[in-house]
């Protein structure tokens, strides 16, 4: 294993012309523009788009997939198991979203998505999953990549990170599972009524549908070849419209090793000196 | 500070009084501030532009008279979504159709371009290059259906820079820290971009029973199927958002952008989706210097 290793000289101080560089950005706004040169789209931040530059990767488009199935009537009601229609079109809504953004990111030559903002939403009669992201290419490149493409929720920030420390995201997996709390028998009720106990019912229904989304999501990874899958979130608890039935979710970015081992970023420690910076918000006019 | 006469336009006298009156207002944070002085910003004036208008979910439908869906007057994009049943009932919605609300996306772009075009006479008037840190937000106001447009921003003046093409300020959502990084990266604020597409739905007999679980016996083939017309009104309204500001782009690019998608559900399978694309529009003046590898720091604190 190779030891730390300095990603860089250190730059010194900064020696860049701010004033110049705006005085030539506003001669540039002066004149008529030139002809269109390497469009883009996108919605990361300067901080994101630099530090994505620095490791030879650009943004190309905004896109967005969306995706929303049914979930048939009675299915939340009372009964036993999972609840196999509303884990099925959670499952297939994420998928169908993924394929979509993947199909626009493709489109618009890109060779993965980042930035990916994951929205969904559990309704008694549909699953609703959007995805909108920025897809990126390494810089210039032109055409399909040799790699299928990626899809990570992962910031420009991180996804350099990863890429840094000899890691790449592969897409997304997610897992979600929603199960019955079973009845409990007139005899259990009885005896429970008035006791401080545990409600087995409610345990065990929440441990069947937190351990099938898991699976879910691990397998997922899998089937996209990755090795683990890195920021998870997790929801969990009962169903809003439907208070005996408890659902999971989990989804997150699968990574795999791409480079021969694990590359130690050899971080810098750094003591800063000044207050914290408060950046440009647009809530601070309000006062808020 | 002079205010020059010919641009002074139908601005309100008094903003013409405050303006020349020679301190300067800002609604820039202190860093930031100091980042636009670093920068070779002058702030000029606090500067804002308002427009409230009439909002109307449902327009006066042409071939009604009356207060209705507007299928006469939709202009875009429409789809028909007919019934696969083959079978007549009044209860059973034996078609539907996607349609772009095309009064409202008027009436939204007329709101915000008046109020932005506003912003820009005051800040044209008050003798700005720019206008940094554009904040943009609108309200209810009054009544049911009275909505206010605000655009407010910090107008600037380029120390020792030429003015703008035609006289009119360059703007951007951007101020401080992060205006100085995009600038340093080579992109100048040309303007900020806004747009917004609204479809409806008006749901056919599937889409109604999918989205509403009806136990009719002429739900769908297969239960939990996707609900294709909604899906389609959704990726509709964002590429109408996306094309729609990529045609107001011209040579430039769209940084930071925010794309925002509302769903309000109106019953029976009915709905309407509503998307908000924002951002800044910039312009490459010189190229991406290649930037060194950032290092890696630990903070102590």
């Amino acid at each position: 294993m190779t030891g730390p290793e300095p990603l860089g000289d250190d730059p010194g101080p900064d020696t860049s012309d701010l004033r110049a560089d705006m005085r030539a950005a506003a001669t540039a706004l002066a004149g008529r523009p030139g002809p269109a040169a390497g469009r883009t789209t996108s919605d990361l931040s300067i901080d994101e788009e630099l530090v994505l530059h620095s490791i030879g990767w650009e943004p190309v488009e905004l896109v967005s997939g969306t995706s929303m199935h049914s979930v048939p009537v009675g299915v939340w009601n009372w009964g036993q198991g999972e609840i196999g229609y509303a884990s099925a079109a959670y499952a297939r809504s994420f998928a169908g979203a993924v394929q979509r953004l993947h199909q626009e990111c493709t489109h618009a030559g890109g060779h993965g998505v980042v930035g990916v903002h994951v929205e969904w939403a559990v309704e008694r009669h549909h699953v609703d999953v959007t995805l909108v992201g920025t897809a990126v290419r390494p810089v210039g490149a032109t055409g399909v990549g040799a790699d299928p493409v990626f899809v990570s929720d992962l910031s420009g920030r991180d996804f350099a990170l990863l890429h840094t420390s000899g890691w790449a995201p592969l897409g997304l997996a997610a897992g979600a599972s929603f199960v019955y709390a079973p009845r409990r028998s007139v005899g259990a009720t009885m005896k429970q009524s008035g006791q401080n106990v545990e409600l087995t019912n409610f345990t065990e229904a929440m441990y069947a549908a937190r351990e099938a989304a898991m699976e879910r999501m691990q397998t997922a990874a899998l089937d996209l070849g990755g090795t683990g899958v890195v920021e998870v979130k997790v929801t969990e608890g009962p169903m809003e419209f439907a208070r005996h039935a408890v659902g999971f979710t989990a989804y997150g970015t699968v990574v795999r090793l791409r480079a021969d081992e694990h590359r130690h970023l050899g971080a810098r420690m750094v003591l800063p000196l000044d207050d914290a910076v408060v950046g440009f918000d647009a809530a601070a006019l309000r006062g808020s | 500070m002079t205010v020059p006469a010919e641009s002074s336009g139908d601005l309100p006298e008094a903003a013409v009084r405050r303006f020349a009156e020679g301190a300067f207002t800002s609604g820039l944070t202190v860093p930031d501030f100091a980042a636009c002085l670093q920068m070779g910003l002058e702030p000029v004036g606090f500067t804002q532009g308002y427009c409230v208008m009439q909002w109307q979910w449902y327009g006066m439908s042409p071939m009604g008279g009356g207060f209705g869906y507007q299928w006469g007057g939709v202009r875009g994009y429409s789809e028909t979504f007919n019934c696969p049943h083959g079978f007549v009932s009044q209860e059973h919605r034996s078609w539907g159709q996607n349609y772009e609300q095309s009064w409202l996306e008027d009436a939204w772009t007329s709101g915000f371009t008046t109020a932005y075009d506003r912003m820009l006479d005051e800040a044209e008037a008050a003798g700005a290059h720019g206008i940094v840190g554009v904040v943009d937000t609108s309200a209810p106001l009054a009544d049911m259906g009275v909505v206010e447009f605000r655009v407010q921003g910090t107008a600037v003046r380029v120390i020792d820079g030429p003015p703008p093409l035609d006289g009119r300020p360059w703007s951007t959502y951007l101020a401080g820290q992060r205006l100085a990084k995009l600038v340093e990266a080579g992109f100048a604020p040309v303007s900020i971009a806004a747009t917004v597409a609204s479809v409806g739905v008006w749901a056919n007999c599937v889409t109604q029973y999918q989205t509403e679980g009806s136990a009719s016996m002429y739900r769908t083939g297969n239960p939990g199927e996707e609900i294709i017309q909604t899906v389609k009104a959704q990726t509709v309204a964002r590429r109408l958002a996306t094309e729609r500001i990529r045609s107001q782009l011209g040579p430039d690019s769209l940084h930071g952008a925010s794309l925002s998608t509302t769903r309000r559900e109106l019953g029976e399978g009915d709905s309407a989706v509503e998307c908000i694309l924002r951002g800044n529009r910039v312009r490459r003046f010189k190229d991406f210097d290649p930037m060194p590898a950032p290092r890696p720091t630990v903070r102590l604190l």
